[in-house]
This record gives structure tokens, C-alpha cells and sequence, in this order.
């Protein structure tokens, strides 16, 4: 069950036009290492999870993705509210505006759309929360790169903001490595899957 | 193991091994939300971070004074709901924290305050806060209020 809170977890206000800088942020909209994609990442992955308290901590960031989504997107839209037909024609959003018009649709900065190809859900602990920390990596770079080429300050701030998050995650998915690892009792992490293999472990009680 | 707060598993061949992240000292709420952690020891800018200048801001800076203190109270709350935010990720993979708990509990008091003033003076934020805010029982008070990816006009 999730709740809807009328605000943006970071506020997002935006005084300049700029379809290109839009058009290069939508990427964290639907790209590959997008907000998007780490959302459906995480809570897809959470229910098979051994450890009940990582299922938590999947659920909690997969929930704090959705909001950084949503500030991706607040961020996309205040960008191209102001659009004039001139700008559709000439501004570097000429391609998408053909197909959506002033509308938000996931997609890549690259044009390529939303597509859950980009992540995994394995069924496989350590598969899994590497598949999370590499990520959150991913992402981050996302937003470095995005930082390099991006002036307007009310666009930084946010910015700024969701890649110290990656970071943040990146740490909390190595303590949930560490959380899985001391759970198992056992020395090889490779002899069994604790996701599937219930003679070797018994998940803990989760009612 | 998984109570023990500050042991992590010994290193073995073919696996990744992580510190677990200690309690360390906390920005306020305002500083806190502009870096994108509570955590001073968690907050590793790239160099270029701020080679612009970057705006937030929570104090409010419209010219007039009803919507500047409609701006500020929303700045209090974005920055101790994110407060919580973060602290409840900490929690999650430090569950007997003796810092955090109490903590939590006091933003979490301090949040629904705020939520439930800015419901009776505004409109309410979350469902919750029409009843905490006694909200005319006659009136859908859901609807009303800017939606919040319009920016300017909170």
C-alpha cells in the first residue's frame, strides 16, 4: 500500500525554459540506470529476499525512488511548460515533441524507451544486492555527468541532491550485503541459494 | 548477528566485505536536505558539485509575506520529513541504534505537527492531516491546493 503526500521530497522550481537540458534529464526518467527502473528494481525484487529485514530496506528505497522520480519528472515538465513552437522546432526537443507533444513518457536521453530489460531480478541474494550496487553506481555517474553539463542553479540543486542519494544507497545495500552474509552461517556464499534452496536455509519467520 | 551494530563478516575470498557506517555528526534539517544526507560523514560531493551555485530554498523568498510564510512552514517540512527519510534507511540496517530511535520518534512528532498546521492553514498534505487538522467534515478539503510539480505556486 503506498500513500500519496502532496509535495516533492526535494522542492523543484524552475524559472528558465531549456527543452534541452529537458531532453537530456528525461534519461533519469526512463533510462537505463533511471529512477524508474530503480524503483521497479527494488520492489520486485524485496519479496524473495532471505532476509526479512532487507526485504524492509527494499522496500523504503524502492518507495524513495518513486519520489525521486517524481522530481525528475516535476523537473522535465518545468523545463518545457514555457515551450513556444519555436522552440519545438529548433531547441533539441524536436524529436520527442513530435511523439509526446509537452507530455511526460519514460524514456532514455537517446530516445530508447522504458523497458524493465534494464534491470534484473535474479532470485539470487548476492546476484541481486550487487545488481543494486552497481546501480546505484550507475546512477550516480548519471548525475555526475549531468552536473558537468548543466548551468542553471535551480536545475543543480536537485541534481545535487539525488546523487548524494545514490551514495546513501550504495552504503545502505553493502550493510544489507553484510546483514544477508552473517545470516546464512556458512562460509561459502556460493554452496546454496538461499533464495530457493530451503533445505540449507530456513527463512526466518515472517509472520 | 544481525543485532550487533558494529561488527561486520570477516573478509572471505570472492566476496565484498563493507564497513558498516557508525553513528556520526548530523547536519541541521535545512543543511541536511540541500546535501542530500543527515549524515556528515556520508556526504562525498564530486569536485565540480558546486561549481555553479545551487538554489534551495527553504526559508522562503516571495515579496509577499503570506505566501513567504506558507514557503517557510513548507521548507520545515520538506526538511524533517527528509530527515526521516534518511534516518529510517539508517534504521533499517541499524535497528538497535540507541541514537537514532529517540530521534526518530521526535521528527516523526515534529512532522505531523508541522503537517497538520500547514493542513489548517493551507491545505492538507496528506490524508492524515485533515483529521489531526479537524478539517470541516462537509468539505473535500483532498482536492484543493497547488499540485506539487508546479514549483513556484506552493
Amino acid at each position: 500500500m503506498w500513500a500519496y503526500e502532496k509535495r516533492l521530497q526535494f522542492p523543484v522550481k524552475i524559472k528558465k525554459t531549456c527543452p534541452k537540458t529537458a531532453q537530456l534529464i528525461i534519461s533519469q526518467y526512463g533510462g537505463p540506470d533511471g529512477e524508474l527502473s530503480a524503483s521497479m528494481r527494488y520492489l520486485a525484487q524485496r519479496y524473495t529476499m532471505p532476509v526479512k529485514k532487507v526485504g524492509g530496506l527494499l522496500t523504503d528505497i524502492g518507495t524513495e525512488e518513486i519520489n525521486h522520480m517524481e522530481i525528475i519528472c516535476a523537473i522535465v515538465y518545468q523545463l518545457t511548460r514555457d515551450l513556444t513552437p519555436e522552440d519545438a522546432k529548433t531547441a533539441g526537443f524536436d524529436a520527442y515533441y513530435i511523439d509526446h507533444t509537452k507530455a511526460l513518457w519514460p524514456q532514455a536521453a537517446a530516445g530508447v524507451p522504458f523497458t524493465s530489460l534494464e534491470f534484473q531480478s535474479k532470485g539470487d541474494p548476492f546476484a541481486d544486492l550487487f545488481e543494486d550496487l552497481a546501480a546505484e553506481q550507475k546512477a550516480r555517474t548519471v548525475y555526475d555527468n549531468l552536473l558537468r553539463v548543466i548551468e542553471d542553479p535551480d536545475v543543480r540543486a536537485p541534481l545535487k541532491f539525488l546523487r548524494a542519494r545514490e551514495i546513501v544507497h550504495f552504503q545502505r545495500f553493502g550493510e544489507a550485503l553484510e546483514m544477508t552474509k552473517s545470516n546464512l552461517g556458512h562460509n561459502n556464499f556460493y554452496y546454496f541459494n538461499a533464495e530457493f534452496d530451503k533445505n540449507f536455509y530456513k527463512p526466518e519467520e515472517h509472520c | 548477528m544481525i543485532g550487533n551494530n558494529c561488527c561486520t563478516s570477516p573478509e572471505t575470498l570472492a566476496m565484498a566485505s563493507f564497513p558498516k557506517q557508525e553513528w556520526c555528526g548530523l547536519y541541521d534539517w535545512d543543511t541536511a536536505l540541500k546535501e542530500g544526507t543527515i549524515f556528515t560523514c556520508l556526504n562525498l560531493p564530486v569536485y565540480f558539485a558546486d561549481a555553479g551555485s545551487s538554489n534551495l530554498e527553504t526559508k522562503g523568498s516571495a515579496s509577499d509575506p503570506a505566501q513567504q510564510e506558507r514557503e517557510t512552514l513548507m521548507g520545515k517540512i520538506s526538511a524533517v520529513s527528509f530527515a526521516i527519510n534518511d534516518l529510517t534507511l539508517y534504521l533499517d540496517t541499524h535497528p538497535d541504534c540507541p541514537e537514532g530511535t529517540p530521534l526518530f520518534h521526535q521528527l516523526s512528532k515534529e512532522r505531523m505537527d508541522l503537517l497538520t498546521e500547514y493542513a489548517s492553514k493551507y491545505n492538507p498534505l496528506t490524508q492524515l492531516s485533515m483529521v489531526t487538522a479537524s478539517l470541516d467534515n462537509n468539505k473535500y478539503a483532498w482536492a484543493e491546493g497547488p499540485m506539487p510539480w508546479e514549483g513556484g505556486c506552493i
